[in-house]
């Protein structure tokens, strides 16, 4: 008895049932929750916008713009950007770990994830911390407005990403559990906010 | 068994609510004569300023601030009665809680202005003016739940399909025609004299009496109500 | 099937849309849904009306406006003003049925009651900051042209900054209502509508720049504080009504998994689905 329990996945869950039927027809259009995908489509054309108003902004005043960049720091941007990618790299490890069984490992992964993505957390304050004491804060000119807007919105989406990590490592730590197909899920929103920040480096920090 | 416990001593609340009420009504001087929008700022400076009705206006919107939601127990205890009709879903009574939310809010932020207004007297007449424009409009124009409630109410009572409805029909044509009367108070914008303006017959008086109507014909309707529902209880108790 | 709807009811008439509507009002057991239903339609549809094209408010006149520009302002839509927002005070209780609606939509999922009276409290209190204190602003500020200029740009930042820079209602209400979606074992929405809900969410956070810039993309009339917010607003509202007409379709008034519309039959094994019904 015990054990069957213990082999099954949460009985009764839709997310599970509409899993396990996908794979009873062995058809996978996506990885993780279609539903998730539609999130990330469509906070893609949200950031896209964003982005665009940005670049516009930017040619009508390319002067400013130019000027207020030389005032980042590249190298804490490169330092970020890298961080986030071995998050993602760790977190892919964890979804390969899940769906070996191996779960102690996907755990470890999941926990790697949150450590570098804590770093980044605090590699960003550090670093708003020390422009606003150079003098430039929010309202200091354009370029720093698009560019505390775009870094604090994508730093929300960050902490957003530590609830859905959290719900990653809820799934992976019970044998009841363990819904695949959920960590998948998470894992693909965190590939998201990498994403997002490789671009907004890009602009901000890259583009001239 | 139903825990009933107390209804009764909040429907006794309404009576002493009138009670005040109507004693803070007349104790403002801008109500049993109602203050003319026409007024010019010197003129509503003048009024605030003067002695003799400053304490008057200050005690009564004070009054007015204590008991502005006393409304709510009543409304909740509609509620509770509007649960008992035969319906399928809840989404009647949740939106009385929703008007219950925000109407008694409304009349608590003219009261509000009301109170600023009388702060300062010796403000410029200017600001005065505007604190006694935000606190009319904001009082008399706003009947938006006030609409709500009696139509959603009239609503309720009409879908009721009881043999023995919770409230009788003639209770939820009163409500609408009460909603009706409440409607050109929203259009005290417009005029500066005349039965729309907020002193006038239609924004004024009509509507305030509505209101007044409303709160004494549901109060018995609701005594009733509640009284038979006790009824109810004990013969099924026994 | 439940034992239910086994009372008998009769044919539903063909012809004019009266007796459909008359057909309905009596015999059909989801009537409070749809009034429900049609009220959230009729009343966004009132609201663009009444926002855009009478009052005139929407799309928002800029901060940067000079007093003296800002009386001119509230003279050229003297009218508009005075009779759209006499018309937004008479509906605007309409609100509380179509929160009283979505609230239903989480009395329906598996999760807790808290969720449905947390949304209906937000919400129905959102009305006066969101929306009915620019009603009041606006009326007092055009009811009189000759008004000290520098009162009516206060009037003028009271109404705008009121109406869209009241944020934490609609953000923690859009919350409450995710969190609801993804935790319903119901299948009342669909789980990409929760993860909408944060989007919406998203876009009370964008906004808050308003409460700071006078001009540029983050003032309250901003590409990105307005414009590209009042996109995902819209997409929301659009989204919720289809989602939200598809689920009283559905509705069977249990406390059970919503059954699926036959068009969705593909989602679902064929046996599962034939032991459901």
């Amino acid at each position: 008895m015990t054990t069957v329990a213990s082999a099954e996945p949460r009985a009764g869950g839709p997310d599970e049932r509409a899993g396990a039927q996908e794979r009873a027809r062995g058809v996978r259009f996506v990885p993780g929750q279609p539903d998730m995908w539609v999130f990330v489509l469509f906070e893609a054309l949200v950031f896209t916008s964003y982005f665009t108003v940005y670049v516009i902004r930017r040619t009508q005043s390319p002067d400013l713009f130019l000027q207020s960049q030389a005032h980042l720091d590249l190298r804490v941007g490169v330092f970020n950007t890298l961080v986030l990618l071995v998050s993602s790299w760790a977190v892919a490890r964890c979804v390969q770990a899940a769906r070996e069984g191996s779960f102690s490992a996907a755990l470890n992964n999941a926990y790697l994830t949150m450590l570098f993505g804590f770093v980044f957390l605090v590699s960003k304050v550090l670093e708003w911390a020390t422009e606003i004491e150079q003098g430039f804060g929010f309202t200091t000119d354009e370029f720093f407005s698009f560019y505390y807007f775009l870094t604090a919105i994508h730093f929300l989406h960050l902490l957003i990403g530590f609830v859905v990590l959290g719900v990653a490592v809820y799934e992976i730590r019970s044998p009841a559990r363990r819904s695949q197909e959920l960590v998948e899920t998470c894992a693909t929103y965190w590939h998201t906010i990498d994403f997002f920040w490789v671009l907004i480096f890009a602009l901000l920090y890259v583009m001239r | 068994m139903r825990r009933a416990d107390g209804e009764l001593i909040l429907l006794w609340t309404l009576p002493v609510l009138g009670l005040i009420w109507l004693s803070a009504f007349l104790l403002f001087p801008g109500f049993v004569q109602p203050m003319s929008p026409a007024m010019s700022a010197e003129e509503v400076a003048a009024f605030y300023r003067d002695p003799e009705n400053l304490a008057r206006i200050r005690y009564s919107m004070i009054l007015f601030n204590w008991f502005a939601v006393g409304l709510i127990p009543i409304l909740a205890l509609i509620v509770l009665q509007i649960r008992r009709m035969a319906h399928r879903t809840p989404i009647f009574s949740y939106a009385i809680i929703a008007c219950a939310a925000g109407g008694p809010t409304i009349f608590l932020m003219a009261n509000l202005f009301w109170l600023l207004a009388a702060f300062r007297p010796e403000r410029d007449p200017q600001q005065t003016l505007m604190f006694n424009d935000l606190a009319w409009v904001t009082f008399s124009s706003q009947v938006g739940f006030l609409i709500a409630q009696s139509v959603i109410l009239a609503l309720a009572i009409y879908l009721d399909r009881h043999e023995r409805p919770v409230f009788r029909p003639w209770v939820a044509h009163f409500n609408l025609v009460v909603a009706v009367l409440l409607i050109p108070a929203a259009f005290v914008g417009l005029a500066m004299e005349g039965p729309i303006a907020w002193d006038g017959l239609l924004s004024f008086w009509v509507r305030n009496i509505a209101i007044g109507l409303w709160i004494v014909v549901m109060g018995l309707v609701l005594a009733q109500a509640i009284t038979r529902q006790r009824a109810e209880d004990e013969a099924m108790a026994t | 099937m439940s034992a239910a709807t086994v009372r008998a009811v009769p044919e539903m008439p063909s012809g004019s849309l009266i007796r459909k509507i008359a057909w309905h009002w009596r015999h059909d057991d989801k009537r409070e849904l749809w009034i429900g239903w049609w009220t959230l339609v009729i009343f966004y549809n009132l609201y663009g009306l009444l926002f855009f094209l009478i009052a005139r408010t929407q799309p928002p006149p800029p901060p940067s406006l000079a007093p003296s520009e800002i009386v001119q302002w509230f003279d050229d839509r003297h009218y508009g003003l005075l009779y759209g927002y006499a018309f937004v005070s008479i509906v605007g209780g309409a609100t509380a049925i179509m929160n009283a609606t979505l609230a239903y939509t989480m009395r329906r999922m598996s999760v807790s009651r808290a969720f449905a009276y947390s949304y209906l409290v937000i919400y129905a209190l959102a009305t006066l900051p969101g929306m009915l204190i620019m009603g009041v602003a606006c009326t007092v500020g055009a009811m009189r042209p000759d008004r000290d200029p520098e009162l009516m740009s206060w009037l003028y930042d009271f109404a705008f900054l009121s109406f869209e820079g009241t944020m934490g209602v609609f953000l923690i209400g859009s919350l409450v209502w995710m969190v609801a979606v993804l935790l319903d074992e119901n299948r009342v929405f669909p789980k990409w509508f929760g993860y909408l809900n944060l989007c919406n969410a998203l876009t009370e956070v964008v906004v808050a720049p308003a409460w700071i810039f006078k001009r540029g993309v983050f003032a309250w009339d901003g590409a990105i504080a307005w414009w590209i917010n009042m996109a995902v607003f819209v997409t929301y509202t659009t989204v919720f009504l289809t989602l939200l007409r598809k689920m009283i379709v559905r509705e069977d008034f249990g406390s059970g998994p919503l059954p699926e519309l036959e068009s969705d039959h593909a989602l679902e094994p064929a046996g599962a689905l034939g032991a459901a019904r």
